[in-house]
Formats: structure tokens, C-alpha cells, sequence
């Protein structure tokens, strides 16, 4: 059921920054509800006090109405899940797995609750859990992936649902927003076009990277351990290619995943960190502050439904 | 009587014949399930029973599904 994102949110453009651990932190938070996006916290790296540390700085930098997301497969996911409940934070999305247990706690604390379901049968929990909307997020996507593509995953999740259905997963224009619009979608999560936002605090050689990227610069690793993640092709992907070859254990392969994603982000290694990206990098051409990649998005879209529906 | 509905259900989503399929079967090890499997079992699942399954992380085996339909079809 297509519904009104904005109204929904209370924001002005239907576009969610999606949480990139390590990368969306106030600063880029801020920036994107300031430009009239959802701005989302990503958790996954933090615990209970970094978390309301961070959503602190965040009301310190906008009034707008910003996320949390919680990493539910983080060993904090409990105290981030109590954190947000006890700083009054508006919106919540989820990641890899159900929140089903903490809804309640969310519904009383009349949180607005968005997960992010990679399934038909598990978005269909989430809208049984009580979810307000579900991101539908396709494989293309950077980070932790599902199995299925946005092209295939969002009118699936559209047709067996009765609440709006986010689209995300290689979005990086109006192109994709507008194509998404056809499959059903009411707003639009994009996460690789934020990563080079001004704002962004991800180091200069990650931007670089991203922005240099092409299509066929990705690939998913560790499908053997359950978790797998798209990252773009360097000597570390490799390294575990070579291992999941010789199918290697998933200890073994989460051992050597383990800080790489820091050293990408912080360190700035593009050879041995874990350089997590979307499929849609190629069209990712330039740094640019939040609030011009909004204005550039939205009026793009417009013009695209506009030219395509004469 | 559930567990061969059970035994069914899970045959299907996984394509491994029914009578592989124990009380001790595991899911992840034996059905070599991942998570979107397993929720979609368990979707078909709660169709079939008409009930509600909250907790799915703790799923290990076919029988601790089959104790769950057990104690959740009985309310």
C-alpha cells in the first residue's frame, strides 16, 4: 500500500540515509535531517552509553526528526534497544534479524518502527510484530546482504503486505528512486551516495575509492558463515574467497573480518580493510554536502517521473 | 500428528526428502538452512498451525520445533 512517507516521518524528502557502521555518526545524522532526509545512527559498533553519547550530539546538531538503527545481531542490541527508548528517539529502523522482542517496549514508547526485512516471510513477521513501514532491501545494497534483488524483493514485499514498503538496495539517483516508485515503493533508503557526503567522517581514502568505483567493483563475501557482506574487490575480498574455497570454518572466517571494517573507515587501508560498498558506486561521482545530495535526488526524480510518464 | 506436517513443511522449503527428516535433525547442520530458510519455515508453519512462533533463535533442532507447535496449538 503506497502511503506518505513524509507525513509518516514528519521529514520532507521520502529519502532514509541508510546506517553504515562505523560511518553514520552525528555528523552525517545531522546533516541529512537537516537537509529535510531521515538522518539514521548506525549502532553496530557501539554500546549503550556511546549510543546516547552520539544521539545527544545529534540534538545538538538538528531538531529534525532523525533515527536509530539497531544491529540486532550486536552482542548491545538490548541496551541500545533500552537506550533509545529512554531518550524519546522518534524513529527506529532494524538490521539482520527481527526485532519482534523489542516491539512492545517500542509501541510503549511510541517509537515509529522500520525494519529491514530481506524476505517476503520475514517482512510479513515484522508487519504481524506491529512494524509502521519495512525497508525492502535487495542484495545490490553495501553491507550486511540478503539473497534477493531490489528489482525482484520490493513488488514481492509490496503485493504481501499491507503497510508501505521502503525501497533500498542500488538507489543512487532519481533514476532508481522513480524505478522504485513503479515497484510500489513509498520512500527510498540509499546508503553508498551518503558515504561521500561532505559531512561524512569516513576516511578521505574510502570517499576516494567509492567515488572511483565501478560496476562490477564489488562482491559479496562470507555466504558460508550466514552473514554475508558486499565490499568492493580488494586483497582482503580475495583472502577470503581463498578461504570459503577451501571452505574454511566460519570461525575462521569471521577471524579474519574481525576490525577489518575500522581499518577501512578509520585507517583509511583500502588493501586489507573491509571496504563496504553498494553496487551502485559507479554512478557515485563527487562529494557533496548532505543537503545538495537531497535537492539533487528529490528534483531528479521529479524530472525523470515527469519525462517518462508523457 | 505435527510432526509429520512439520516433517512436510520443512521437506518442501528445503527439497531434502521427508524421511531424512528426525526429531533430531538439525536445522542449520543437517537441512543446511540460513536464516531466510528458516523464516520462511516458519511462516508456513504458523499458517498451517494458526499460531504464532516468538522465539526463532533459539531453533535448533526439527524437535524443538515440534515442541513449540505442541505447546502453542494447545491455547
Amino acid at each position: 500500500m503506497y502511503a506518505d512517507i513524509c507525513q509518516l516521518l514528519n521529514i520532507q524528502y521520502p529519502i532514509i540515509q541508510g546506517a553504515m557502521a562505523w560511518i553514520s555518526d552525528s555528523s552525517l545524522v545531522s546533516a541529512v535531517s537537516n537537509g529535510g532526509g531521515l538522518g539514521v545512527l548506525a549502532t553496530g559498533h557501539l554500546d549503550g552509553e556511546g549510543c546516547r553519547a552520539e544521539i545527544r550530539r545529534i540534538r545538538e546538531l538538528t531538531d529534525k526528526p532523525f533515527a536509530v538503527n539497531i544491529m540486532l545481531l550486536s552482542q548491545f542490541a538490548d541496551d541500545i534497544a533500552q537506550v533509545v527508548c529512554e531518550e524519546h528517539v522518534p524513529i527506529v529502523t532494524t538490521g539482520a534479524g527481527s526485532p519482534g522482542k523489542f516491539m512492545p517496549a517500542f509501541k510503549e514508547a511510541g517509537i515509529i518502527v522500520l525494519p529491514v526485512a530481506p524476505s517476503v516471510a520475514i517482512a510479513k513477521r515484522m508487519e504481524k510484530d506491529g512494524a509502521d513501514a519495512v525497508i525492502a532491501e535487495g542484495c545490490e545494497s553495501g553491507g550486511h546482504v540478503g539473497k534477493i534483488t531490489t528489482m525482484c524483493l520490493v513488488p514481492q514485499v509490496v503485493d504481501a503486505l499491507h503497510i508501505p514498503v521502503i525501497a533500498a538496495g542500488g538507489i543512487a539517483d532519481g533514476r532508481g528512486m522513480a524505478a522504485c516508485r513503479m515497484l510500489g515503493a513509498s520512500g527510498y533508503q540509499i546508503g553508498t551516495r551518503f558515504l561521500v557526503a561532505k559531512e561524512c567522517t569516513v576516511h578521505p581514502n574510502y570517499k576516494a575509492r567509492v567515488i572511483k568505483a565501478k560496476d562490477i567493483d564489488t562482491t559479496t563475501t562470507g555466504q558460508s558463515t550466514g552473514h554475508p557482506v558486499r565490499v568492493i574487490r580488494n586483497r582482503l575480498a580475495r583472502e577470503f574467497e581463498a578461504l570459503e574455497k577451501r571452505a574454511a570454518s566460519a570461525e575462521e572466517l569471521d577471524a579474519l573480518g574481525r576490525g577489518a571494517l575500522r581499518r577501512a573507515v578509520k585507517d583509511g587501508d583500502m588493501d586489507y580493510g573491509s571496504v563496504m560498498c553498494g553496487q551502485i558506486a559507479g554512478l557515485v561521482t563527487k562529494e557533496q554536502p548532505a543537503k545538495e545530495i537531497l535537492e539533487d535526488l528529490y528534483q531528479d526524480y521529479l524530472r525523470v517521473m515527469s519525462e517518462t510518464t508523457k | 500428528m505435527n510432526f509429520e506436517k512439520i516433517r512436510d513443511i520443512i521437506a518442501e522449503q528445503t527439497g531434502k526428502d521427508a524421511e531424512e527428516i528426525t526429531m533430531e535433525t538439525s536445522v542449520k547442520d543437517d537441512l543446511e538452512a540460513d536464516s531466510l530458510d528458516l523464516f520462511q519455515i516458519i511462516n508456513d508453519i504458523e499458517d498451517e498451525f494458526d499460531i504464532k512462533i516468538e522465539d526463532v533463535e533459539n531453533i535448533k533442532t526439527v524437535g524443538d520445533v515440534v515442541k513449540l507447535v505442541d505447546e502453542l496449538s494447545q491455547k
